[in-house]
C-alpha cells in the first residue's frame, strides 16, 4: 500500500512530539541526525518501527544507508508508490 | 517505548537522586569486586582506590571533579588526599546537595558550580588532576568533554575517568529488535550513550594526552547488578515510594538487561588514565 506524504510528515510530526524533538520547529529539509533533529540510534530504532507498522516497509531497514534528512524518507515512499 | 519523560541528564538526576543512594550506596557508583560476594561498600570504595591509584592525587593538587553528583566523591578526595576541588555538574540539585555535604563536613577547600563538562568555562591550565568517575556516558559529545579535561590541565596534569564502556558495533537492526530494552535502560539511567575504551584512548591521544593505562574491568565489575537488587529488595518499600513502582520495577529489569550485556560482551566497564604531556 503506498504511502501518501502528508500520512508520512504527520506521523513523524507524532514521532517528534513524543520524542521532544524538533521543538524549534521542523521541515522537510531538517536533517535527522547531528544538529538538525538530533535523533540517535534508539531513537531512530523507534521511528523505524513506527513507520513500517503504519506503512509496511520502512527506509531505515530497507536499504544499505539510512536516510539523511525528512525528505529522504518521504522521497523513500514516493519512491515505494511509484514502483 | 516511553518517549515524553525527561531525560535530560539534570532532570533524571534530580529525580532518582534519593532513590539511587538506597540502591547504590554512598558511594552512587559501580563496584570494583574482589569476589562476587564483595559487600557493595567494599566494592565501591576499591573502585575509588583503582581511580586513586592512577589519578596520583598529592596534597595541594587541584582537582576538577567532572559530574561530581552529590558531592561524595569530592569530599572524599579532599579529607584524604588534601587537595583542593572543584565539582561540577549540570544538576541544580546536585550543586545544593554537594554544597552542603562539604558544608556539613567542615570542608573549606571544596566547592561546587553548576556547569557543563563539554563546555565548562574555566580557566586553561588551571587544574593538575581531572576526575571523571562514571559521567561520561550523560555527556553525547564525548570528544567535547575529553578536550575540556585536556584544556583545563597544567602540563604534566593528569586525567583519569573510568565509565560504562560499549565493547562491540551495536548493529541497528539489533538496536531495533531490542529496542525496548534500551528504553527501559534509558528509563532507568537516563540518556546514556556508550563508547569504546579504544575510542576514549584515541581521542585522547588525539588531543595530546600520554595515556598511561586503559583497562577493561567488566568481569570485576559484574556482581554491581546484583548487590543493587539486594538494595532494591532491602529497602523495596522506601524505593517505590521515590521512584514510583514502575520506576523501581524498571529499575530492577535494567539490571538484569546490563547483567546480561555484560555477560555477552556488549557493554562493559573500563578504567583509563592519561597525562598531559608537557
Amino acid at each position: 500500500m503506498p504511502a501518501d506524504q502528508d500520512k508520512v510528515r504527520a506521523l513523524i510530526g507524532d514521532f517528534l512530539v513524543r520524542a521532544n524533538k524538533g521543538a524549534d520547529g521542523w521541515t522537510d529539509q531538517s536533517p535527522l541526525w547531528g544538529d538538525g533533529l538530533g535523533l540517535d540510534s534508539l531513537e531512530a530504532a523507534e521511528l523505524s518501527a513506527m513507520l513500517e507498522d503504519e506503512f509496511g516497509t520502512d527506509p531505515f531497514s530497507a536499504g544499505d544507508e539510512f536516510p539523511e534528512t525528512v525528505s529522504d524518507i518521504l522521497a523513500f515512499y514516493a519512491a515505494v508508490k511509484t514502483e | 517505548m516511553d518517549t515524553e519523560t525527561d531525560y535530560e541528564p539534570a532532570a533524571h538526576y534530580d529525580r532518582v537522586h534519593e532513590a539511587w543512594l538506597l540502591i547504590m550506596g554512598e558511594e552512587f557508583h559501580y563496584g570494583f569486586f574482589a569476589t562476587p560476594d564483595t559487600p557493595l561498600g567494599d566494592a565501591t570504595d576499591a573502585l575509588t582506590k583503582h581511580m586513586l591509584e592512577r589519578a596520583r592525587i598529592a596534597a595541594g593538587d587541584r582537582v576538577l571533579d567532572v559530574g561530581c553528583g552529590t558531592g561524595h566523591q569530592s569530599c572524599k578526595l579532599a579529607e584524604e588526599r588534601g587537595c583542593s576541588v572543584l565539582g561540577i555538574t549540570t544538576s541544580a540539585s546536585g550543586v545544593a546537595a554537594a554544597s552542603a555535604l562539604a558544608a556539613a563536613r567542615g570542608l573549606g577547600d571544596v566547592r561546587f558550580e553548576q556547569r557543563d563538562g563539554t563546555a565548562n568555562g574555566l580557566g586553561a591550565a588551571s587544574f593538575d588532576v581531572t576526575w571523571v568517575l562514571e559521567s561520561s556516558h550523560l555527556m553525547r559529545d564525548r570528544t567535547a568533554l575529553l578536550s575540556e579535561c585536556a584544556r583545563v590541565l597544567a602540563p604534566g596534569g593528569r586525567l583519569t575517568l573510568c565509565d560504562i564502556v560499549r565493547r562491540r558495533e551495536i548493529p541497528f537492526p539489533e538496536v531495533r529488535a531490542r529496542r525496548q530494552d534500551f528504553a527501559t535502560l534509558r528509563a532507568a539511567f537516563g540518556d546514556a550513550h556508550m563508547e569504546p575504551l579504544d575510542a576514549y584512548t584515541a581521542t585522547l591521544a588525539d588531543l595530546g594526552m600520554t595515556v598511561t593505562d586503559s583497562t577493561d574491568i567488566s568481569m570485576e565489575t559484574l556482581p554491581t547488578f546484583a548487590a543493587w537488587r539486594a538494595n532494591i529488595e532491602a529497602n523495596r518499600a522506601a524505593v517505590a515510594e521515590l521512584l514510583g513502582t514502575q520506576g523501581m520495577e524498571d529499575f530492577e529489569a535494567a539490571t538484569h538487561i546490563l547483567e546480561a550485556f555484560w555477560q555477552d560482551g556488549t557493554l562493559g566497564y573500563g578504567i583509563l588514565a592519561a597525562v598531559k604531556n608537557p
